[in-house]
């Protein structure tokens, strides 16, 4: 399998990506925001950042730009997407995953290491990890995942809550919830499982750095 | 034309910014405040009169309609 590691003006995990890629012998190519097509990839990796600056709400302004429109098509055909923490609110706002990502509950840049707790769904991206406990670092501004009663039920109803902050003993309290998201969401999917947004950034948990972040990159080769 | 754009909050939601201005500007002012909600504002000017591009452009850029309501305003 071959994965495109999308780059647009501000993204700054690419490198990360692409290590994490390397780290677990997927082969992967860096794919410019004004290119217009996908041919040849199986799978689309939009890495963390802070794609045009965050300027007028995360992720919003990428959405318009050529490559988002083939990611779309991408989509359209069961392509294989994985969006983190700036690729998350990417693809809330190009309306390929529901809900939205709000600033963080107590209004700071939260920087470190949490415990998910993987949950029963049919994500594409979660089939090859065997933990049910995760532990990855986070590092965002604008990570307090909202969406409507009516979505949370969509949500619930199709298994398409992948990860929640949680304890080291897979408690989802409240307490555990670092950033004040809807039901410790920290990852969703869409109803077919192809298409993956979390805040957390697995590819900072690989090689070197850990091997939790592993797990899922398993699922690139 | 000139038109004002007006992106707020909606109501359910909720908005730290607006609490953590309201906390801080209550100590200042040693008063209460009942609210205070942060919104956007954008100034647009167009060569023609086009309310429907500018309701497009408010609608699908300016706000997020999971959170946010939107008013456009000729001036």
């Amino acid at each position: 399998m071959k994965t495109a590691i999308i780059r647009f003006l501000g993204t700054n995990c690419d490198m990360d990506c692409k290590y994490a890629c390397d780290a677990v012998g997927a082969k992967s190519e860096f794919v410019w925001y004004e290119e217009t097509t996908l041919k040849g990839f199986d799978i689309v990796i939009l890495p963390g950042g802070f794609s045009y600056g965050d300027y007028l709400r995360s992720g919003v302004l990428a959405k318009f730009s050529p490559i988002m429109q083939a990611v779309k098509e991408f989509a359209k055909y069961g392509g294989k997407i994985i969006g983190i923490c700036n690729g998350f609110q990417i693809l809330t706002e190009s309306h390929l995953l529901p809900g939205t990502l709000l600033k963080n509950k107590n209004l700071r840049f939260i920087h470190k290491e949490v415990y998910l707790k993987k949950e029963e769904s049919n994500c594409f991206f979660t089939q090859k990890v065997e933990k049910n406990i995760l532990k990855l670092p986070i590092a965002h501004g604008d990570g307090n995942y909202f969406c409507s009663n009516d979505e949370l039920k969509t949500l619930e109803d199709n298994s398409m809550i992948v990860l929640r902050y949680s304890s080291k003993y897979a408690n989802t309290n409240e307490e555990f919830n670092p950033n004040g998201s809807i039901k410790n969401i920290a990852g969703i999917c869409n109803k077919n499982g192809n298409i993956f947004g979390l805040m957390p950034h697995p590819e900072r948990a690989v090689g070197d750095l850990g091997i939790e972040g592993e797990e899922i990159f398993r699922s690139f080769i | 034309m000139k038109y004002t754009v007006i992106v707020k909050p909606k109501k359910a939601i909720l908005d730290p910014q607006g609490k953590a201005i309201k906390k801080v500007a209550e100590n200042y002012l040693n008063k209460e405040i009942k609210n205070i909600r942060v919104g956007k504002y954008f100034e647009i000017e167009t060569e023609t009169d086009d309310k429907d591009m500018i309701e497009k452009l408010a609608k699908n850029i300016l706000s997020n309609d999971v959170i946010e309501d939107y008013e456009v305003k000729e001036s």
